[in-house]
């Protein structure tokens, strides 16, 4: 007798990725002898009244899910959806083979502490070269990528390299030609703008992010900074403004990498 | 005929694949009839049409059906099925709209319908399901490999309203990845069907 409740049985049945602070990622094939699919269950915080739990975790899927179809609908390179449960917090997206774009810079996954003369990790150059594409190329995925996110007035809330995936080439050859080859994922936080500052703050977010994570990032993030105006056109102007007066307030002395 | 278990849901689903359907209006009066006959005869009526009838020519991708059955399980098994049958809701998910006669009118059997994808739902396995398929349709039954040849995907950007997006009118020129991102964006619909703006 399977578990009376289908999704709870469903999890059950799926591989624990990992988990971070708000949920649990699996991988499951939905289907019998179907392709795999990525599993993300918001679980029940304890700490939280069980009613207001309950609300924030359907709220939160649904605009997820909401958020990717809008990305889907407007050309933005995002997995697409596969199953959802709101009321128990599980949302499926479609399983991408491939690695993170932090991963990819050299600097492991989110979790292992990452560091270049360690056995585990693999240089950058190497796994670049197996992807086939170069670190300039790549940072300029992301610009572009971001761009048109932000000119369909999407805002992700949450851009880190960690949140960004690189398909590998093995599972292009599936795909017609034309698609994209890098990703943007976890749209949890994302929502709706037309506000130059909220896109400000997002590229903000992730220049810190490049930051924390990457060493000499600063050129790294020049490059995908490039590939976003590029194709944000007159947009940027605005945005790149907003960018640089917000980085005079929060280091206002001047520690602002070049 | 295709059969696809569902363990988590108890379940197993059979979906079979019939072309050259020639008694699609027929069917679809006796479907109309069999709900509002009475006593045993109504029941025996009602057994025999007991499927999903859907319009092929509307689904995408084996992934596309596999999406809407799996959604409308999750309801039956929520107990929070917008229609009056498991069945029904299939039809139901693959609809963007929430308007359960235009789902029918357009996903399910109507006169000149001449592909159809026929689905039964049941948690109890029942034999003999390819042979009571078979009797209620007069067609062809193919593999469902040949379901992507005969999408009408005018139709579907049509119903999905795909037309106005960017990313689909930008792919015009290429017809394999247009079908790609289509497929795409109408499961992704089909899944979030219950929570959908």
């Amino acid at each position: 007798m399977a578990d009376s409740i289908p999704t709870t049985a469903l999890l059950h049945s799926s591989t624990l990725i990992t988990q971070g602070a708000e949920a649990k990622v699996y991988r499951t094939s939905l289907h019998p002898g179907g392709a795999p699919v990525l599993l993300k269950h918001r679980f029940s915080k304890r700490y939280r009244h069980s009613t207001l739990d309950a609300s924030l975790t359907r709220a939160r899927v649904v605009g997820e899910a909401r958020a990717l179809l809008r990305c889907l609908r407007c050309g933005v390179s995002v997995p697409g959806l596969r199953f959802v449960d709101a009321a128990n917090g599980v949302l499926g997206i479609e399983w991408v083979n491939g690695r993170s774009v932090r991963f990819l810079l050299g600097s492991g996954d989110e979790g292992e502490e990452a560091d270049g003369n360690e056995d585990g990790v693999v240089a950058d150059e190497e796994l670049l070269a197996e992807y086939g594409v170069s670190k300039e190329a790549l940072m300029k995925m992301v610009g572009t990528e971001i761009a048109k996110m932000h000119l369909a007035d999407i805002v992700h809330g949450d851009l880190t390299t960690s949140n960004m995936m690189l398909r590998h080439p093995s599972s292009i050859s599936d795909l017609p030609q034309g698609m994209q080859q890098l990703l943007l994922i976890d749209f949890g936080l994302a929502y709706t703008s037309s506000l130059t500052e909220d896109k400000a703050v997002d590229l903000y977010v992730l220049e810190r992010a490049f930051a924390s994570t990457h060493p000499d990032s600063s050129p790294l993030f020049g490059r995908v900074l490039e590939g976003y105006k590029e194709k944000m056109g007159k947009e940027w102007t605005a945005i790149g403004r907003r960018l640089e007066e917000g980085k005079l307030v929060a280091c206002p002395h001047g520690q602002v990498d070049s | 005929m295709e059969s696809f278990a569902y363990p988590h849901f108890s379940s197993t689903v059979h979906v079979a694949l019939f072309v050259h359907v020639t008694n699609a209006a027929k069917l679809k009066a006796r479907i109309v009839r069999a709900s509002t006959l009475e006593g045993t005869e109504g029941q025996v009526e009602r057994e025999a049409v007991n499927f999903a009838f859907v319009d092929a020519r509307l689904v995408t991708s084996v992934l596309h059906i596999q999406t809407a059955i799996t959604q409308a399980l999750l309801a039956a098994a929520q107990n929070t099925l917008r229609t009056k049958t498991v069945h029904s809701e299939v039809i139901w998910a693959l609809n963007p709209s929430n308007n359960i006669t235009e789902a029918l009118r357009r996903y399910g059997v109507s006169d000149d319908t001449t592909a159809l994808l026929v689905i039964r739902i049941d948690p109890l396995n029942p034999s003999g399901v390819k042979s009571r398929m078979s009797a209620a349709v007069e067609g062809t039954q193919v593999p469902m490999s040949q379901l992507a040849s005969l999408t009408d995907w005018v139709s579907v950007k049509k119903y999905n309203k795909l037309n106005v997006d960017p990313v689909i009118r930008e792919a015009q020129n290429n017809p394999a990845r247009e079908h790609h991102l289509i497929d795409n964006i109408v499961v992704s619909l089909v899944a979030m069907k219950s929570v959908a703006a």
